[in-house]
């Protein structure tokens, strides 16, 4: 067990866990932000991006201790009142289906939209195509963050 | 979600409340007070009925009573309620209703939630309404009949109230038994595109699903699934695990005799899920292999194939035999089309909690049939389902998967062993080794022809089947074989034998369970046909349908019948849009497949290109016959998305075995379609006032034969066995 300090969406937690616990269960069993999600284990279906210093990361591979000072931004942290750009699309566009890996493609894409502010059709294929959808709802995933890219506002 | 008081005060509570309980007044079991939940004291909601409670300020809370799991009825059904009720949508909110035998049949299944309960619904919210009206006629003393409810307010000679005024009176009068109903031409929610209703609680990451819940004082448990599929445990070590920080116990799990009730397995019980997964890894398991199991694919394909030769006659038209016999052998075509187990892989794995007290039970998480939940927990815990509460969560993903509540049972055996509540959580290893497949299946397809007319058509088949699986063996074809799908009934001699097949490998239901496969099988080989009668597929398809205006009898599920000018509607619907006259761009080659699916007449375009063995697809079009179109957003995504499922499938999906084992336990060996090869789908309605039917499944199976049929086109290479990655395709 260790006793380790985080920074998660802005606030300080001190957590007292195994230091391989990875990132994950963390945030749900410990923060009890539960909107990281559990797909695979393995880092394979994306499921349980988070951004880690803004870039997005596997929370489910990701042992706490190697997290060191970095700043974890979750789906919950990702805007403080829900109205990122990005989730603002997902509403509109009607993106969800079962919505399990939702968060995980939302903050896929928010971390690419970071360095790549006006994605091409094959950027957003390549930089999502890590993430799962097991809906098929990739469709209107690539509409949402094309109409979020023309909107413009704080991505 | 699950864990909320209810927002409303019962019907029942209500008019005891009032002195009014008695005679003639209809009222059923309220919502919440039978199975002990708190109800809420000085509420200022009240229920009308047992969907439907309307808040002082007029607003309404209405419950969902199916199970969702990303299909779209937890939007739909209260809407249609909505509708009826005319409340404005924005003046809605849905909950999701616990397992209530007063609702009707809880599940999601078949695609069955919009076409069985549409009438009743649009009457629940009709009749809510008829009692609101009455109320505010009797307040003013005037005819019910001089009132008009719109909009969630009654008007009466310049005299408005909304149904938050009069709630507290309606619920005191008799629901009427047929309200009268609108006129579907005044329809404002019906029709109209709407969002989930969770989707603001999706993107910022509510707990909404099974694994997000949590009761007090609950322990996690995971399940080591045996590595051949049945095996029995001998004996288990867990000492190694025991020592993990967290863990409270190793436990065995014993199968029953229906192991789509329990199996064998060792569950590791900690105070996390993670400890829980870390000290699975390090338990040992003895395990005794079932007597007969199925050691490799091959094997299974040999058995199917040689089972196919001695199956039953479900169905015989003329005589196909001398049909062959005169036709000649040069006139006639075999081939034989093979489709492998595929496991769900829906995203959210398999959980469920339970917490068994003395007498009683409360189970929660993602179910796609509670009742048998409810029967099941009953039956291992020999506590009375009367005392079995049972709420689902948001399942993410099901597909047919959470049909199987063998997690749920797991949780009441170690929660009624641990004397405290616990969530079973299976890790993506386990949900793949605890999978329920899609049987695999062997169909050898003859036919002749008489120029471009099909004079025979026969299908010899036979799969392993999920009924033998569950050991119902009093119909076991029913699952998987279909006597009156397409061409039977439009070709005069016709032949359909199956053969049924028990293995250890557990099989299950998916996604158009059954003909999803057949559909395949037999889209491909009429393409097969059409090719040797030089004939354009879809001229092929709509001269075997005919011109005649028919019902054809199907008495399987989507029947009792379907209607031909209905599938030529849909047909000629997607030639138009795919442009399939038109030659396609260069290099492309395009495939159609059409059949009435479930109830639905749904034809397709695949438009591929194949260039040195790399496969692309371009565009799939699609028209869809459901009828009337609830919410026209939701059906376009259960389409497409049935469609992109399927591409999946077709591209990649198939699980291999060695010795008995899986080799494929996660999404390092098994691949799913990612968004690079996700195709634009181009989705046409036509536009209906029939009754509405289902949509979470029908685009599916056509998808598979429209594809092949295209790859065909492009690359003269014939897929009569799933997947296509299998035949030297990139994708």
């Amino acid at each position: 067990m260790a006793r380790l300090s985080l920074r998660v969406n802005g606030k300080k937690h001190t957590v007292e866990v195994p230091e391989d616990m990875p990132v994950l269960w963390v945030l749900r069993n410990e923060l009890l932000l539960k909107g990281t999600k559990y797909g695979c284990g393995i880092a394979r279906c994306g499921a349980c991006t988070i951004h880690l210093d803004g870039r997005a990361a596997r929370a489910c591979t990701l042992p706490v201790a190697a997290v060191g000072g970095a700043e974890i931004t979750t789906i919950e942290g990702l805007s403080e009142h829900g109205d990122h750009p990005l989730q603002q699309a997902w509403i509109a566009q009607h993106v969800p289906q079962c919505g399990y890996c939702q968060a995980g493609q939302i903050m896929a894409a928010a971390a690419m939209l970071k360095t790549r502010p006006r994605p091409s059709d094959t950027d957003i294929d390549r930089q999502m195509s890590g993430n799962i959808c097991r809906c098929g709802t990739y469709p209107r995933i690539k509409q949402a963050i094309k109409a979020a890219v023309a909107k413009g506002g704080d991505l | 979600m699950s864990n909320q008081a209810p927002v409303c005060e019962s019907r029942r509570e209500f008019l005891k409340l009032s002195g009014l309980m008695g005679a003639g007044l209809l009222v059923g079991v309220s919502l919440y007070s039978a199975k002990g939940a708190a109800l809420t004291a000085g509420s200022s909601a009240v229920e009308i009925n047992a969907f439907i409670c309307i808040h002082t300020d007029g607003s309404a809370t209405l419950y969902a009573k199916n199970p969702e799991m990303g299909q779209g009825v937890r939007t739909a059904l209260p809407m249609i309620l909505a509708e009826e009720l005319d409340l404005p949508w924005q003046r809605i909110k849905v909950r999701q209703a616990p397992l209530d035998d007063r609702l009707g049949r809880q599940v999601a299944g078949g695609s069955t939630a919009i076409k069985t309960n549409y009438d009743a619904l649009r009457k629940a919210g009709a009749a809510a309404k008829a009692v609101l009206v009455e109320a505010a006629a009797r307040r003013w003393q005037v005819p019910a009949a001089q009132c008009v409810a719109k909009a969630g307010t009654i008007a009466c000679a310049g005299k408005v109230l909304h149904y938050g005024e009069v709630a507290a009176a309606a619920a005191k009068l008799e629901l009427p038994a047929s309200p009268r109903l609108k006129n579907p031409a005044d329809f404002t929610i019906i029709g109209k595109s709407t969002g989930d209703v969770d989707v603001g609680s999706i993107v910022t990451g509510q707990p909404l699903f099974g694994l997000d819940q949590h009761i007090d004082g609950m322990v996690y448990a995971t399940v080591i699934k045996p590595e051949v599929f049945n095996a029995k445990v001998i004996s288990f070590d867990g000492r190694e695990a025991k020592r993990i920080a967290g863990v409270i116990d190793v436990m065995k799990i014993s199968a029953m005799p229906n192991p789509t009730v329990l199996v064998d397995g060792v569950a590791v019980v900690a105070t996390d899920i993670w400890s829980a997964f870390k000290a699975a890894k390090l338990v040992t398991v003895k395990w005794q292999k079932p007597p007969a199991y199925i050691k490799t694919m091959q094997q299974m394909r040999s058995l199917l194939a040689a089972a196919s030769d001695s199956g039953e006659v479900l169905r015989a038209d003329g005589d196909v035999d001398a049909a062959f016999a005169q036709a000649g052998s040069e006139h006639v075509l075999e081939a034989v089309y093979r489709v492998p187990f595929v496991p769900h892989t829906q995203m959210e794995p398999i959980n469920f909690i339970a917490d068994v007290k003395a007498g009683s039970i409360r189970l929660l998480g993602p179910t796609q049939l509670p009742g048998p939940a409810r029967a099941q927990a009953s039956q291992i815990s020999g506590i009375a389902e009367e005392n079995i509460q049972v709420e689902f969560t948001r399942g993410g993903g099901g597909f047919g998967r959470r049909l199987y509540n063998e997690c749920a049972n797991e949780a009441v055996y170690l929660s009624q062993k641990l004397q405290r509540p616990v969530q079973v959580v299976w890790n993506r290893e386990a949900d793949f080794r605890g999978s329920y497949f899609r049987p695999a299946g062997h169909y050898k397809l003859k036919a002749s022809l008489d120029g471009k007319t099909i004079t025979a058509f026969e299908v010899q088949s036979s799969t392993t089947s999920r009924d033998l699986y569950a050991r119902r063996d009093k119909t076991p074809h029913r699952t998987e074989a279909f006597p009156d799908q397409q061409p039977a009934g439009m070709v005069p001699n016709f032949r359909l034998s199956y053969k049924a097949l028990l293995t250890n490998i557990p099989q299950g239901a998916l996604r158009t369970p059954g003909v999803n496969a057949t559909t395949f099988a037999y889209q491909c080989f009429l393409d097969e046909l059409a090719e040797k009668a030089r004939m354009d597929p879809i001229d092929f398809h709509l001269q075997l349908i005919g011109t005649e205006n028919r019902d054809l009898a199907y008495r399987d599920h989507g029947g009792p019948s379907y209607n031909t000018a209905k599938l030529r509607g849909v047909i000629e619907l997607v030639r138009r849009e795919s442009a399939w006259d038109s030659p396609p761009p260069a290099g492309r080659r395009r495939g159609f497949a059409g059949q009435m699916v479930f109830g639905v007449y749904m034809a397709q375009v695949a438009e591929v290109s194949v260039d040195k063995n790399r496969l692309r697809i371009h565009r799939v079009t699609c028209a869809v016959d459901c009828g009337r179109v609830i919410n026209p957003s939701g059906a376009h995504a259960q389409v497409q998305g049935g469609i992109t499922d399927a591409v999946s499938a077709a591209l990649y999906e198939a699980i291999t075995l060695d010795d008995g084992r899986l080799v494929e336990q996660n999404f390092d060996r098994y691949s799913k379609l990612r968004m690079q090869d996700s195709p634009p789908v181009d989705i046409h309605f036509i536009s209906s006032d029939a009754h509405p039917q289902g949509l979470g499944e029908p685009s599916y199976p056509v998808l598979f034969p429209a594809l092949c049929n295209a790859i065909y086109a492009a690359s003269g290479k014939r897929i009569r066995e799933l997947p296509i990655k299998r035949h030297g395709f990139t994708v």
